[in-house]
């Protein structure tokens, strides 16, 4: 039972780094009814642009923000220049340029700075603390803290502000904002940057266990997959619970279903993705979606 | 007779050079680099089977190297544990494959473009990980190693006769997958021009407007996914062949973008699209390999970086810039190309008899 | 010189043009109406104005010409567009949709007090502030176009067919509000109708249009006196 509680436990901490992940999905679905492929790759970036500030003597707490400033401007950079010219392009296009700009920014990883795996540091220790009886550790705590300060702050922008009010109502009427004077181009790019800066914290969290090297993120972006498919593709909200199940799900199959075991975890996250998509393709938040003629 | 061969369009003699090319490429290149084609063919092979799904029928998959896999994996599996013939093995493979395809075409139904992707992608993800599992089938890790096979005495003294050398184990694998892609791209062609590929079109152009007229979608949909693993599997089937092993290293993501790559590039909807895709998919990280070790002014490190990271970096590259400025590949430019030279030209010759070049508004 | 001004505009969709030349002006402050049957160009020439189609001639508003504008910018310039269907963002509260009419103005006082004045012409609106603007009748969704687009504090108001589908009670106490918010505030209106008894009776000026062009113009009260022209054009 105590064993049982510290899976769930650690599993919610793995759910967190994913649903930072697929909130990221869910942030640029909700704009441009696209899925990014590249969102893990870019996450990727972020975590050695991290690495090389917190290597550069900066502290963690100050590269940690610094790193998100930078992923989000690369985010509405990669927006401006790869996306805004194909922006009404059919969605086979873009997706097909997302996977484009995955394998870019995994080979530009790799040309930069090598495919040998790195220690990335974090900043809460392995010694672990009883809680009702379960043993956590920190770091799977302060995990969860992180993962839920950011998906906090980012429910807060979206529906408690002007800007986040906007970005809402781009995505959904892009026609009728323009006529409130939305720039809703900007919106799209504001929706990348932020995206990016969302999906950066997932790889800055799951660099400690990992290690950081170019591949890093190729299956964290498949549990996202899993988690956003699951919570509803355009639900915020669904993205966390999502990422949250598939973590506790994952982790506990991993360690409770012999046949699973470490090398079929990825297997659930597909079995979830094409159960979902197959029996409830809008997930447990989503919308019914109106087929378009 | 003569007559109806000089007004023939000119693609047709197009189709007869080329193969002919193909057919005696190795007579005059080495044992290696008719290796190296037929991993070419090979590619073209599945590329034409994902640009049936694709181009034709408006379906998408990311995960294509996993239906090689299949393939791959039946034929080493019939050869490994059941002792057959290679040879024999292929076309096995390749329904098999086809069939799981088409299994799989039944949920995809149900999936819009968007979710195909992220299912079929993340498919190409794990692929290589479920194959490790059933490891006294698979080999697990190591894979399957096969036994290299020898040319028939009668294709070998066909080529000695022609080149004065003995035919090698590579020569001949080249011929074997050259007779399996000129039938299946014969077989593409017949498919396209028909009422299946006619149905398809139409589903990819609009699927209500499809089903007004009476087209069968799912029938057609799920059609093509099988046809296009069947072509997958052969393909697969073929690598394994060509290589001589396999194992879960052999499929891996890179495959599934590198068919992607090829697809997008050679031009979807295209008959002669996969082969001029593969030809560059294949040759693009190679050559960019060998040319950067040739330039002495980038330091040894960063050549060897760029050895690993370089295909990954042209590939992303190439499919960006093809999807922004060139949706419809190598083989869209060309045609809309010679479609222009064609209309300046008729231009001219009907500025030179004296009548009115017909409107382009209006024509 | 007017407000807006119109100088031979032609616009269309792809191929088809819809507006064959269409020339028009609204003074400062006034209310005129855009009149003529179904498909004559009356919401494409509105669409023209912020940008919607592609168009050439000329659209100047305040003295500044409008060519090659985006839609955001053109109603940054004070222009507020109620389009066909209302553009009611029905994924967003009431709430928010009037927060979106209001996003761009700095004068937080002025837009309280404009708060104020929507909730006391609409006070149905308060009573559904929170609520997701789907859940809205159609008259109670033409009330918070009509406030959201007041809430933009524009000097003109491009109106496409307020009347579209409503109560005529409804559609009295609505265009008792757009004569109020002329009045008080002078804010411009081009106000496209078929009721065309009733947008008579609130303009000063009237153009209607026949495929793509202006067949008859002039005061209001010319035309509703004219009986050739109301039997036509008018049909009533």
């Amino acid at each position: 039972m105590q064993e049982l509680l510290q899976q769930i436990v650690s599993g919610i901490a793995t759910g967190g780094i994913f649903a930072s992940l697929a909130l990221a999905l869910v942030l640029i679905y909700n704009a441009m009814g696209l899925v990014n492929f590249a969102q893990g790759e870019m996450a990727m970036l972020a975590t050695f642009v991290a690495l090389a500030l917190i290597d550069h003597g900066m502290n963690y707490w100050i590269a940690f923000p610094v790193t998100l400033v930078i992923a989000f401007a690369g985010g509405i950079a990669i927006e401006r220049v790869v996306i805004r010219p194909v922006e009404r392009a059919p969605i086979l296009t873009l997706v097909i340029i997302t996977l484009g700009l995955a394998t870019l920014i995994n080979g530009l990883a790799g040309f930069i700075f090598g495919y040998v795996p790195r220690a990335f540091p974090s900043p809460f220790s392995v010694q672990t603390v009883n809680i009702l009886g379960a043993l956590a550790s920190y770091q799977d705590l302060g995990v969860i803290a992180v993962s839920g300060v950011v998906l906090l702050a980012i429910y807060m922008l979206l529906q408690h502000t002007t800007v986040g009010l906007t970005m809402r109502a781009a995505a959904h009427h892009p026609e009728a904002s323009r006529l409130l004077g939305v720039h809703v181009s900007w919106m799209l790019a504001l929706g990348w940057g932020l995206a990016s800066a969302v999906g950066s914290v997932s790889g800055i969290m799951v660099a400690p266990i990992l290690l950081l090297q170019p591949n890093m993120m190729q299956t964290i972006i498949i549990y996202a997959f899993a988690a956003a498919v699951l919570g509803g593709i355009e639900s915020p909200l669904g993205a966390v619970v999502g990422g949250v199940i598939v973590g506790v799900t994952v982790n506990l199959a991993g360690v409770y279903l012999p046949f699973v075991g470490g090398d079929l975890q990825l297997a659930v996250a597909l079995a979830i993705i094409v159960g979902v998509l197959v029996l409830k393709p809008n997930g447990l938040f989503g919308r019914p979606s109106v087929r378009r003629v | 007779m003569l007559q109806r061969i000089r007004n023939s369009p000119p693609r047709y003699w197009l189709v007869v050079v080329v193969i002919l090319f193909f057919i005696g490429l190795p007579t005059v290149i080495g044992s290696f680099q008719a290796s190296e084609w037929a991993q070419v063919l090979i590619l073209a092979i599945a590329i034409m089977g994902l640009n049936i799904l694709v181009g034709y029928s408006g379906q998408i998959s990311l995960g294509h190297g996993a239906f090689m896999a299949i393939g791959a994996y039946a034929s080493a599996i019939l050869v490994h544990k059941y002792k057959m013939d290679y040879l024999v093995t292929i076309p096995i493979a390749g329904l098999l494959t086809g069939m799981i395809g088409f299994l799989f075409g039944v949920p995809a139904l149900r999936l819009s473009a968007l979710y195909l992707a992220l299912a079929t992608f993340a498919l190409a993800v794990v692929t290589p990980s479920l194959i490790k599992r059933p490891a006294e089938l698979t080999g697990g890790v190591q894979g399957i190693i096969l036994p290299p096979i020898d040319p028939p005495p009668l294709a070998s003294d066909a080529f000695t006769a022609v080149t004065g050398t003995a035919m090698t184990s590579d020569q001949w694998i080249y011929y074997v997958t050259l007779a399996f892609a000129l039938v299946l791209f014969w077989l593409a062609w017949n498919l396209v021009r028909h009422r299946a590929g006619r149905a398809m079109r139409a589903i990819r152009d609009g699927e209500v407007a499809a089903a007004a007229s009476g087209v069968n979608i799912a029938g057609y949909k799920t059609l093509a996914f099988g046809i296009s693993a069947l072509y997958a599997g052969i393909a697969g089937s073929l690598f394994g062949l060509a290589v001589g092993f396999v194992s879960p290293d052999t499929f891996p993501v890179a495959l599934s973008i590198q068919l992607l790559v090829g697809t997008v590039v050679g031009g979807l909807a295209s008959i002669p699209g996969p082969l001029i895709g593969a030809i560059f998919a294949y040759f693009l990280p190679i050559e960019s390999n060998q040319w950067v070790p040739t330039q002495t002014w980038i330091p040894s490190q960063i050549a060897s970086t760029v050895e690993k990271a370089g295909p990954a970096v042209t590939y992303g590259v190439v499919l960006i810039l093809i999807m922004i400025f060139a949706p419809n590949g190598v083989v869209g430019l060309i045609t809309a190309g010679y479609a222009r030279l064609r209309r300046r030209l008729r231009g001219a010759a009907d500025r030179d008899s004296g009548q009115m070049p017909p409107d382009p508004q209006t024509g | 010189m007017a407000l807006l001004e119109l100088e031979e505009v032609r616009a269309g969709y792809g191929p088809t043009s819809v507006l064959h030349g269409v020339s028009l002006s609204v003074p400062e402050g006034q209310i005129v109406s855009l009149l003529g049957a179904n498909g004559a160009g009356k919401t494409t020439t509105l669409r023209s104005i912020t940008g919607g189609v592609h168009w050439t001639g000329d659209i100047r508003f305040a003295g500044r010409s409008l060519r090659r504008m985006h839609t955001e910018d053109v109603v940054r310039c004070g222009i507020a567009h109620v389009p066909e269907g209302r553009g009611i963002l029905t994924e967003l509260t009431v709430d928010e949709n009037l927060k979106l009419g209001s996003h761009l103005r700095r004068d937080g006082a002025a837009v309280r007090k404009d708060y104020d004045r929507v909730f006391e012409y609409f006070p149905v609106l308060r009573e559904r502030r929170g609520l997701s603007a789907s859940t809205l009748s159609g008259g109670e969704q033409q009330m918070l176009a009509l406030a959201r687009a007041f809430l933009m504090k524009p000097r003109l108001m491009l109106l496409d067919e307020p009347s579209l589908g409503l109560a005529p009670l409804i559609v009295r106490a609505i265009f008792e509000i757009i004569r109020t918010i002329n009045t008080e505030d002078r804010v411009a209106v081009l106000l496209v109708e078929q009721n065309a008894r009733l947008a008579l009776e609130m303009s000063s000026d009237a153009y209607v249009l026949e495929v793509g062009r202006v067949a008859v113009s002039g005061t209001s009260s010319e035309l509703k006196g004219n009986d050739a022209v109301r039997r036509s054009y008018l049909g009533y």
